[in-house]
């Protein structure tokens, strides 16, 4: 019951935070770019028409979804090295592995998203003699990725969250360097506390940004 | 009036399937021909018309357009084997389609609808297929349409922007798969007096249509499919006065009352 607040000790630390919230960033914008190219690969090649490129794309999505990424973080750090030679630091590590999860997720999103457009639309560029590339770069995806912009901040906020992961690699991320401070300070609730409004501060612009998104495009149909 | 072939369909079969949905159909449509094909629903006048652009691959018997197989190849032993997706895509650019529901691209608007398939796949400049595209809306009566977008327009308009951006690619001939089927009564009217006014000018059309007053006045011919066979084809007179087949007069009737 009385407790005595002391948020002064997040002020005096405030380094901390803008230091470790820029190698939350970085693991970000490297997992997010991971994710979104493979994930956007992956969707399409689970949307083929054909088995070969279908069944592996679809191996590797319920691979990555169905397992824990605690487990695959560890495994691309620890245990790849050991198996195929490919030594990568922490923080490639946790981008790494950030990135190859959340591209199972991105590409149920583009999948999800594809499949939505009625199938006259590819009926119709078809027969203008579109060819299916082209139809699906014009006609399809433009349309696709309007409706896919809901789901994918929403993976994009899992995304940033997950960063917190890296600190299992000892990466000085947000997560890791507020656990450094709080045994330093013995101040976790105001630590953590500050911790979750650093990442609010981050994901609240992107959500607000989807929202003026589809707001925009529900106006030009 | 010439008589040159533009599409041919010899023997066709295709199932979904165990559903055997076409068994063996055989006609020809010459150059400036308007046929019309009416059946009950589920009679597999849809898939046929769809079968001539490809849009569904058949399974047995060919298509041809003009000179060319349609989807196939024979291969050096004689088998049909599919053709790639490039020369299947250049045989669709030939044939214009318009489709029940419209199928217009939402994100653009009227005007980039029409001109996307002579830019994006003939290669015209996009200055040179604006004047086209701009004669081609004024065809169809949607001159002051060009910077909407889809949803602002009503059926009507949509389906006949539609037929403008089929017409766009200069097609040789024009499918129609229930053009006016999806549209509210009193905007029928104005769809098919487009149409009417392609048939005058001698474009070869291919049309599934419920629309009997249609058949009666703007076709050569009138092909009556029942469980993916042609019951019976003849002019519309013959069709629609005397019918020769049972299953023809009993659909007519039907569909009158």
């Amino acid at each position: 019951m009385g407790y005595n607040w002391y948020f002064q000790v997040v002020w005096d630390y405030r380094a901390v935070f803008l230091r470790s919230a820029v190698v939350t960033g970085e693991l970000t914008i490297g997992a997010l770019a991971i994710g979104l190219f493979l994930g956007l690969t992956l969707g399409l090649c689970r949307s083929s028409r054909l088995g070969v490129v279908r069944w592996p794309a679809a191996f590797y999505i319920e691979l990555f979804r169905s397992t824990p990424i605690l487990v695959q973080l560890v495994w691309i750090y620890y245990a790849l090295p050991i198996l195929s030679g490919i030594q990568m630091g922490n923080v490639t590590s946790a981008a790494v592995g950030i990135g190859l999860h959340s591209a199972a997720y991105v590409a149920e999103i583009f999948r999800a998203g594809i499949k939505s457009i009625d199938r006259g639309q590819m009926d119709a560029a078809k027969s203008i003699g579109m060819r299916y590339s082209k139809a699906m770069r014009r006609i399809i995806l433009p349309q696709a990725v309007r409706r896919m912009v809901p789901p994918f901040i929403n993976e994009f906020a899992t995304l940033i969250k997950l960063t917190t992961l890296g600190s299992v690699l000892a990466v000085n991320e947000l997560l890791h360097e507020s656990e450094n401070l709080i045994n330093n300070t013995y101040r976790p609730l105001e630590v953590y506390s500050a911790l979750a409004v650093v990442f609010a501060v981050i994901i609240f612009p992107f959500i607000y940004l989807s929202q003026q998104l589809e707001r925009y495009w529900g106006v030009r149909g | 009036m010439s008589s040159s072939p533009v599409i041919r369909v010899r023997n066709l079969h295709k199932h979904f399937g165990k559903l055997h949905v076409l068994r063996g159909i055989d006609f020809t449509v010459t150059r400036g021909e308007v046929l019309v094909m009416i059946g009950p629903s589920g009679s597999g006048k849809s898939t046929l018309l769809r079968c001539i652009n490809f849009l569904e691959e058949y399974d047995q018997g060919e298509i041809w357009f003009g000179e060319e197989l349609v989807g196939y190849r024979r291969n050096a032993s004689g088998r049909l084997v599919r053709n790639r997706d490039s020369i299947v895509s250049r045989v669709r650019a030939r044939m214009g389609m318009v489709f029940q529901s419209f199928n217009l691209f939402p994100h653009k608007t009227v005007l980039e609808n029409v001109i996307e398939g002579p830019v994006n796949v003939k290669g015209q400049k996009r200055d040179a297929a604006i004047p086209l595209a701009k004669a081609m809306l004024d065809r169809v009566g949607l001159s002051d349409k060009f910077d909407a977008y889809p949803t602002q327009l009503s059926g009507g308009q949509q389906q006949r922007a539609a037929i403008a951006r089929a017409l766009a690619m200069r097609p040789e001939a024009m499918l129609f798969d229930e053009p006016t089927s999806s549209l509210d009564p009193e905007l029928v009217g104005e769809v098919l007096e487009v149409m009417r006014g392609l048939a005058g000018d001698g474009m070869t059309m291919i049309v599934v249509t419920h629309e009997m007053g249609f058949a009666r006045e703007a076709a050569d011919r009138v092909m009556m499919i029942d469980h993916g066979m042609i019951v019976e084809l003849g002019n519309p007179e013959q069709i629609f006065g005397a019918p020769a087949e049972g299953r023809t007069a009993e659909f007519l009737r039907r569909v009158r009352h």
